[in-house]
């Protein structure tokens, strides 16, 4: 078959230009899939990571009865003594760190407008907290004893025209079913890159928390930190008790993992589409080639070559451009993928308008090979089944009637 | 020996309505070695008879026989294998590989047959010698003249020893020095190889080189003369 690979290779440098521009199609092609293919990684990686970093953490314990889209305040719904919840975590190995939090629905008044966000009571001195203490912006962060002062999204303060230091006010129903407002200092303002985040959430320390709503030393949550989220479903099991229910990010994130997997569906079929272009491409060149060559393949014929033969020597030729073309593209993407790693994709206000997506600001393309190795090799099987045709067109010719073609 | 025979063979050509009779119930043989002319105006069947005594198409009736078999009967990939094992062409546009050079041209046909590295080589050689073209063996066709890339497909047609060569018209896009040497080769190799030759042609000079003449008509066998031995052009 030296034969066949000498020919194809050759009849590729037969029309330079055309095989130039098929190969950079399928080259870029390719690259474009893999750029993208490894941009969704990013976000993807970005937006669990944010979720479990600002709301879910790896594990969480709460009230067996205790549903989290309704944040109820009602002592049977929340975790009774918290405290050796996290003593109890704080003892294992796996664990980086626990404190438990408190989490109300509130109404955040200024003069001018009032607009709905979630509390989180938390205990401040936790270094579950660090991710919000660094992200401090302006002000300070709270302090445990804190009774007057909160913090806010730098984003809801700049749209509230709200500045350190001013009083806002808080609504809230408490444990049984009472409405309270209290006036509140804003000592701080973070941002912490999630815009989503920032424009809905207000930080009170726990104790007061806990005090405005009336619910004693309960908590909604004990949230649990560790060293490595693959240990979520063990610590998980061993936290397990009577009236309990733990809960890994895992099932914490099912519904952002359940839509991711369906925007994965949406991605598939852009993956396919763009094959498919590159199918087409490649199916339009050889089919060209053949009938430029159609008296060659007669020729061929005549010297015995057979049928087979004759498909053989075009897949060959389809082959050798789909490597090539492949191995630029594979070149190019990683290279593109590479650039998206260093410098990232400033996301801006599309990362605010993505809904409950906690997308951050700038989003970092990440390195899938499973994936490019996927992409890649269904572009190569993609690239010669296209070429299937016209090999099939060229075999099926006459040797006579392609001898006399002109 | 009767190498090739042909019994009744027929042909019809149609294109939309008309119908052109191109082989008329023809009944010839060839014998091993001979180096023969088929001889008659355009469109007298000359070249679909070569078509068919190589296996290129095959007739509506009759029968055509070669190695012990009715090739008509035979399948498209048997019918390769004939080309391959036993058939040599020589073809009027030249017909060469264009992204081959002469020596990869000449060495395709024993490629194609499996022959070993070492024996392709010495064949090859042999035959782009004989043509005299050792001294531009890496050149490709479109480095070469119209009578070397002629004289490269006559070292092609011959490098695999076939049964027999069909030469269309082969000298019909050459000038006259180059046809002249053209047949002189084919000639001297029919004579060194005892490769019969079939050519095609309604030049009167290179009929001159042909130790036998068939004369066709409107797909017909008009006449056939057997030459004492073939004379030089005129």
């Amino acid at each position: 078959m030296r034969w066949a690979w000498r020919i194809a290779y050759r009849d590729l440098t037969r029309n330079r230009r055309r095989t130039l521009f098929t190969l950079l199609a399928v080259a870029l092609g390719l690259a474009l899939l893999i750029v993208l293919n490894g941009y969704i990684a990013g976000i993807l990686e970005d937006s669990l990571q944010n979720s479990i970093r600002l709301q879910t953490r790896h594990v969480q314990v709460r009230a067996d009865s205790y549903a989290a889209d309704r944040r109820s305040l009602q002592w049977k719904d929340l975790v009774n003594q918290p405290a050796a919840v996290v003593a109890q975590a704080q003892t294992m190995a796996a664990v980086w760190a626990a404190a438990p939090v408190l989490w109300s629905g509130a109404l955040l008044s200024t003069r001018a407008e009032s607009v709905n966000l979630q509390l989180h009571g938390i205990e401040v001195a936790s270094p579950i907290y660090d991710p919000i203490r660094s992200a401090v912006v302006e002000g300070a962060f709270l302090t445990a004893d804190d009774r007057g002062g909160l913090l806010l999204g730098r984003r809801l303060a700049e749209s509230l025209g709200v500045h350190v230091g001013d009083s806002v006010r808080l609504t809230l129903v408490d444990a049984n079913g009472v409405p309270v407002e209290a006036l509140f200092v804003v000592r701080g303002l973070f941002a912490s890159g999630v815009l989503v985040y920032d424009e809905a959430t207000v930080f009170l320390p726990l104790a007061k928390a806990q005090s405005l709503t009336t619910v004693g030393d309960r908590a909604s949550a004990v949230l649990i930190q560790l060293h490595r989220q693959e240990d979520a479903d063990s610590v998980s099991a061993a936290l397990a008790g009577p009236r309990l229910q733990t809960l890994t990010w895992r099932e914490l994130n099912a519904f952002f993992l359940q839509s991711m997997g369906a925007a994965m569906g949406f991605y598939l079929l852009f993956d396919g589409i763009v094959m498919l272009i590159v199918a087409v491409i490649i199916a339009n060149t050889l089919l060209m080639a053949v009938f430029e060559r159609t008296r060659e393949i007669g020729i061929l014929a005549s010297l015995g070559m057979k049928r087979g033969q004759i498909l053989c020597m075009l897949l060959l030729e389809a082959t050798l451009l789909a490597l090539m073309g492949s191995a630029l593209g594979v070149l190019l993407g990683l290279a593109g993928v590479a650039l998206l790693t260093q410098n990232g994709f400033v996301m801006g206000e599309m990362a605010a308008a993505a809904g409950n997506l906690p997308l951050s600001n700038v989003v970092y393309a990440r390195f899938v090979p499973d994936t490019f190795a996927w992409l890649t090799v269904w572009t190569l099987i993609v690239a010669v089944a296209a070429s299937l045709y016209p090999a099939w067109f060229a075999a099926r010719l006459e040797p006579v009637k392609a001898l006399h073609a002109s | 020996m009767a190498i090739i025979e042909l019994a009744k063979v027929s042909k019809v050509y149609r294109v939309g309505e008309t119908e052109t009779r191109a082989l008329d119930r023809v009944s010839l043989s060839f014998e091993a070695g001979e180096f023969t002319a088929l001889v008659g105006p355009s469109g007298s069947g000359k070249t679909t008879l070569l078509q068919m005594v190589g296996c290129l198409d095959l007739p509506d009736s009759g029968e055509i026989w070669m190695e012990g078999q009715n090739v008509v009967a035979l399948s498209a990939n048997r019918r390769a294998d004939l080309r391959r094992a036993v058939i040599g062409f020589i073809f009027q546009f030249f017909a060469l590989v264009p992204v081959l050079d002469a020596y990869e041209n000449v060495e395709l046909p024993l490629l194609l047959s499996g022959v070993g590295a070492s024996e392709r080589r010495a064949r090859t050689l042999a035959m782009l010698e004989a043509v005299a073209l050792t001294d531009r063996m890496h050149h490709r066709p479109d480095q070469l003249s119209g009578g070397q890339q002629q004289r490269v497909a006559i070292a092609r047609a011959l490098v695999k020893r076939p049964l027999v060569v069909l030469a269309d018209e082969p000298t019909a896009n050459l000038d006259t020095a180059n046809g002249e040497q053209a047949m002189e080769i084919m000639r001297r190799l029919n004579e060194q190889t005892g490769t019969a030759f079939i050519f095609a042609t309604h030049d009167p000079r290179v009929m001159g080189f042909a130790r036998r003449t068939v004369q066709m008509v409107d797909g017909r066998v008009s006449a056939q003369e057997a030459v004492a031995s073939g004379r030089v052009l005129a």
